[in-house]
């Protein structure tokens, strides 16, 4: 149920803006009471969307990581490694 | 049963006593960069787009709104998503999700969102329930371009159009008949319209973004396709193409024309009497107007 604690902590940062500001200032810190795995840790700090995407956080949850420039990703960064994602829709 | 009052047939119930009537539809894109952009930019084309619907609006004369929409994690989340759910109560308030635009105290039509939803679960659709919330830039958006002064009360009825996964086409449009026949039972002369709101193509957030960006329109031909089946009243093609997967494959959001095929199945399928493709932005823009049934 990890990947549903992502999407949520996704979705706090849209209206917490004590949170949003945690999480621009120190992702680690800030998702530290979060129960996620080791992987599900390092995806968020390093920025890594793909990795979140292919886990399952829903896209437009995951691109408010973007909005707010959340681990580094600026728009440019956001887009380059979310286009190299796996896409299930483009089997077959 | 119709009698004619004014020149005009009215439906009546078999006791001679009036009911309610759909008498137009109505679709329009809701992208939540939009108030801001018209603000700075009155010229941009989608203010005049969202002008002319909003004439078509006031030139029907609805007493009511049911409103097809796809909310985006702002009303509901994935703790409690069900496929359809009727929003009922006497006002609701929005946008609720940050946009930047105005905010809007918006009232609703809590007899008739009853009404809909009591006639649609006796028609085996599984509704929920929605009391006391807010809205997001889906609704919020287009009103505030097409009815600014919020003087015609709505029923929302939100769709996951979000989340696989969705509900089918067939199923949406049906619901659309439904509630086409469930404001033909309303005990009163109500003048319903029903609006969709939404996208036919468009990635937020996912692989399909555009190169440096984080938003993309990655499927043009698609919105040609499935607003080619609703220009020509082809309703079964629409359905039968319009499958999950082929939506998705139009972007991660494309699913919201799901909110327009129950929006067409509200004004019964019919070819619509204006249409506006934008397939650059992944938007439509459309009218039926005119009282069917």
């Amino acid at each position: 149920m990890s990947v549903y604690q992502i999407n949520k902590l996704c979705h706090r940062m849209l209206r917490d803006l004590e949170f949003r500001a945690a999480m621009k200032n120190d992702t680690a810190t800030a998702i530290a009471t979060y129960d996620l795995t080791v992987p599900e840790k390092r995806a968020l700090v390093e920025g890594d969307v793909a990795r979140l995407f292919e886990m399952g956080v829903h896209p437009f949850l995951l691109s408010f990581m973007t909005r707010y420039e959340i681990s580094g990703l600026t728009t440019e960064v956001y887009s380059e490694r979310i286009r190299a994602a796996h896409d299930p829709r483009d089997r077959a | 049963m119709l009698t004619t009052e004014k020149g005009r047939a009215r439906p009546m119930l078999s006791g001679g006593n009036p009911v309610g009537s759909v008498v137009a539809a109505f679709g329009i894109p809701h992208s939540p960069h939009l108030p801001e952009q018209i603000r700075k930019e009155p010229s941009h084309p989608a203010s005049a787009l969202y002008r002319h619907v909003g004439e078509a609006i006031a030139a029907a004369r609805p007493d009511v709104l049911v409103i097809f929409d796809c909310d985006h994690f702002s009303t509901m989340f994935l703790d409690n998503l069900p496929l359809f759910t009727v929003g009922v109560g006497e006002r609701t308030a929005g946008p609720n999700d940050m946009t930047v635009m105005p905010r809007y105290d918006m009232p609703m039509h809590a007899a008739l969102a009853e009404h809909l939803r009591a006639h649609g679960i006796g028609a085996d659709f599984d509704l929920g329930l929605l009391q006391d919330f807010e809205v997001d830039h889906s609704i919020a958006v287009p009103l505030h371009f097409v009815t600014p002064q919020m003087n015609i009360p709505i029923v929302p009825v939100f769709i996951n159009c979000f989340v696989p996964p969705l509900p089918s086409a067939r199923r949406c449009y049906s619901l659309g008949q439904a509630f086409h026949a469930a404001v033909q039972s309303f005990p009163q002369p109500l003048r319903v319209a029903a609006l969709g709101s939404g996208n036919f193509t468009l990635e937020i957030g996912g692989p399909k973004v555009a190169a440096g960006r984080r938003q993309g329109v990655p499927d043009p031909a698609w919105l040609h396709e499935a607003s080619g089946y609703m220009r020509e009243g082809q309703v079964d093609r629409l359905l039968q193409a319009a499958t999950t997967e082929r939506m998705l494959k139009a972007g991660n959001v494309a699913g919201e024309l799901l909110a327009w095929i129950a929006t067409w199945g509200m004004i019964g399928g019919s070819k619509p009497d204006w249409i506006h493709l934008d397939p650059e932005a992944g938007e439509v823009y459309s009218i039926w107007s005119g009282e069917r049934s």
